[in-house]
């Protein structure tokens, strides 16, 4: 095989497969969670059964699922390595899937008092930190060995990193509750779980793949990567402070600092992203695209919701707590389930269409990869996801449950609509075209 | 050794016929895409060579365009070999896309 190409590399797709199609039935499970969760996602407490039952099966069951099939794809591609171990990928995918699964029932059923069964969370938060393991001893190994050393591939080794600390604090928080060992507040180590989880994990991964792969799609060159130098130093600088200080310090001037710290680097990938789209040679995107772009201006608005809950200005006293949750689902139901979906279309059918059409092509006219699914049906539920977005934000900010149920039903529309093209792209049979 | 603004006559089909390989992620040609840096006809060894590159190193789908090249060529000349070396210098950049791969990608 030639240096630098990596179709070779890439991994059997019954390892990758399984994590678009599991990830978007928990889409759907999402949408009827919320439906079913909207009179409690109103309230204000940290430990809130219905809400963490649902973001939980949102951020591990869709975008972390989801995330995990598309990095054993895409590390072949952006590192030039095999993965180390296929088959540590398919056990990681099932110990994950079931303690997911149980973790989530765990959560909808808790009332977190002294009578509180322990148990099943600390068998679901096992299996969910085992698989975590495995996949990070999977994924840097396989990094280890290549000899691409740069700012895209340092970006998402870290957040697999991050990812680690954060299923392992989250684990640490479930014996805390029976052992009391830890010298910290509830509500701090939940802030520091959630920044690890959203900043540290998600966050870095997408910087990492964006950077990667925006080029590829745009067709763009010499894009300011330098900016993800300094965005990488201030965002790990701004996290560990962060949490350093939940843990250690929790005074308001030091998490200010953090925070601005945060913001200047997500500021600097923002406009990473800006150039890149800006200097585009590919006018037209396609929904793919559209979706990606939709995600970051969705990033935008989250930094602007940080700031304001940051500050904390008189007028927002008085429902600050809205702003809080608010904030939480416009990443988790926003900036990042826009980018999931629209990266579906960037990668699942570019899988598929090498499963079934690499031995054919250059002998008969094959489909492109995009007429794999159908695009009006993306249009659709890039519409739909809008609306629920929308309808969503003003519910939780209004704390209006009709609102919420209302954008629930949206996103069971749009998840419906977004499982009939995976399941569309997954089961395509050999389609080859007449001869031009 | 010929680029393909010195082309014999014979290497010019060949360039033509490399019109035919696209990238599937951005449904153009290699060839109006810039991508194709030398085609070598070598009549005495009967192989054809052809060095060309990527918009992108770790392009997803870079062996499938590679195997696409050696299937065309070997398809329409029969007894020759494809010979498709991949390069990353010089590095690609967009103004090696040709007048017509630009319109086709701002059309896309």
């Amino acid at each position: 095989m030639q240096t630098g190409l990596s179709t070779q590399n890439a991994p059997s797709p019954s390892v990758v497969i399984p994590h678009f199609v599991f990830g978007a039935l928990m889409f759907l499970a999402s949408g009827i969670v919320m439906m079913l969760a909207a009179p409690s996602l109103i309230f204000h407490y940290h430990l809130n059964a219905q809400m963490l039952s649902l973001t939980h099966l949102m951020v591990l069951g869709f975008i972390s699922v989801i995330i995990f099939g598309s990095l054993y794809q895409l590390i072949p591609v952006v590192m030039e390595v095999k993965l180390y171990s296929e088959v540590l990928a398919k056990i990681t995918f099932y110990l994950f899937g079931v303690g997911l699964i149980i973790l989530v029932i765990s959560f909808w059923g808790a009332n977190f008092g002294s009578g509180q069964n322990w148990r099943w969370f600390e068998i679901s938060g096992t299996l969910i930190l085992v698989a975590v393991l495995l996949f990070a001893f999977n994924t840097l190994k396989s990094a280890s060995k290549s000899k691409r050393k740069d700012i895209s591939n340092l970006f998402i080794v870290t957040a697999i990193i991050y990812l680690v600390l954060t299923v392992s604090l989250a684990i640490m928080m479930i014996i805390n509750f029976a052992l009391h060992f830890i010298p910290v507040n509830l509500l701090d180590l939940l802030k520091m779980h959630l920044n690890l989880g959203l900043m540290g994990w998600f966050l870095f991964l997408i910087i990492g793949v964006a950077s990667k792969l925006m080029p590829m799609f745009l067709i763009i060159h010499k894009l300011p990567k330098y900016l993800l130098k300094y965005a990488y130093i201030l965002l790990n600088a701004g996290l560990i402070m962060m949490v350093s200080a939940f843990y250690f310090y929790p005074q308001t001037w030091i998490i200010g600092l953090s925070s601005l710290l945060l913001f200047a680097g997500v500021g600097l990938f923002l406009y990473f992203n800006y150039y890149a789209f800006k200097h585009r040679l590919r006018k037209k995107l396609d929904v793919g695209l559209k979706l990606s772009k939709v995600a970051f201006l969705l990033l935008a608005f989250v930094l602007t919701l940080s700031v304001l809950d940051i500050l904390s200005p008189d007028f927002i006293a008085s429902f600050q707590y809205r702003i809080d949750i608010a904030l939480i689902m416009s990443i988790i139901f926003g900036f990042l389930t826009a980018l999931v979906l629209g990266q579906t279309y960037k990668t699942l059918p570019f899988i598929i269409w090498l499963k079934v059409y690499k031995t054919k092509v250059g002998k008969q006219k094959t489909p492109l990869p995009q007429e794999l699914y159908s695009s009006r049906v993306a249009q659709w539920h890039t519409m739909t996801f809008l609306i629920a977005f929308l309808l969503l934000i003003v519910g939780e900010l209004a704390a209006i449950v009709w609102l919420i149920q209302l954008a629930a039903a949206f996103f069971i529309l749009t998840a419906a609509l977004y499982n009939y093209n995976v399941f569309k792209i997954v089961f395509h049979k050999d389609k080859l075209l007449n001869h031009e | 050794m010929s680029n393909i603004k010195t082309l014999t006559a014979k290497e010019q089909e060949i360039l033509q016929l490399l019109k035919t390989v696209v990238d599937p992620e951005v449904a153009v040609n290699i060839v109006d895409l810039g991508l194709v840096y030398e085609i070598n006809l070598k009549e005495d060894k009967q192989s054809i060579q052809v060095i060309m590159t990527m918009s992108t190193r770790g392009c997803p789908l870079g062996d499938v365009i590679v195997e696409n090249v050696q299937l065309v060529i070997e398809a329409n000349y029969s007894g020759y070999k494809a010979d498709v070396e991949v390069v990353w210098e010089p590095e690609w950049s967009p103004d090696l896309i040709t007048e017509a791969g630009r319109k086709a990608i701002e059309e896309l």
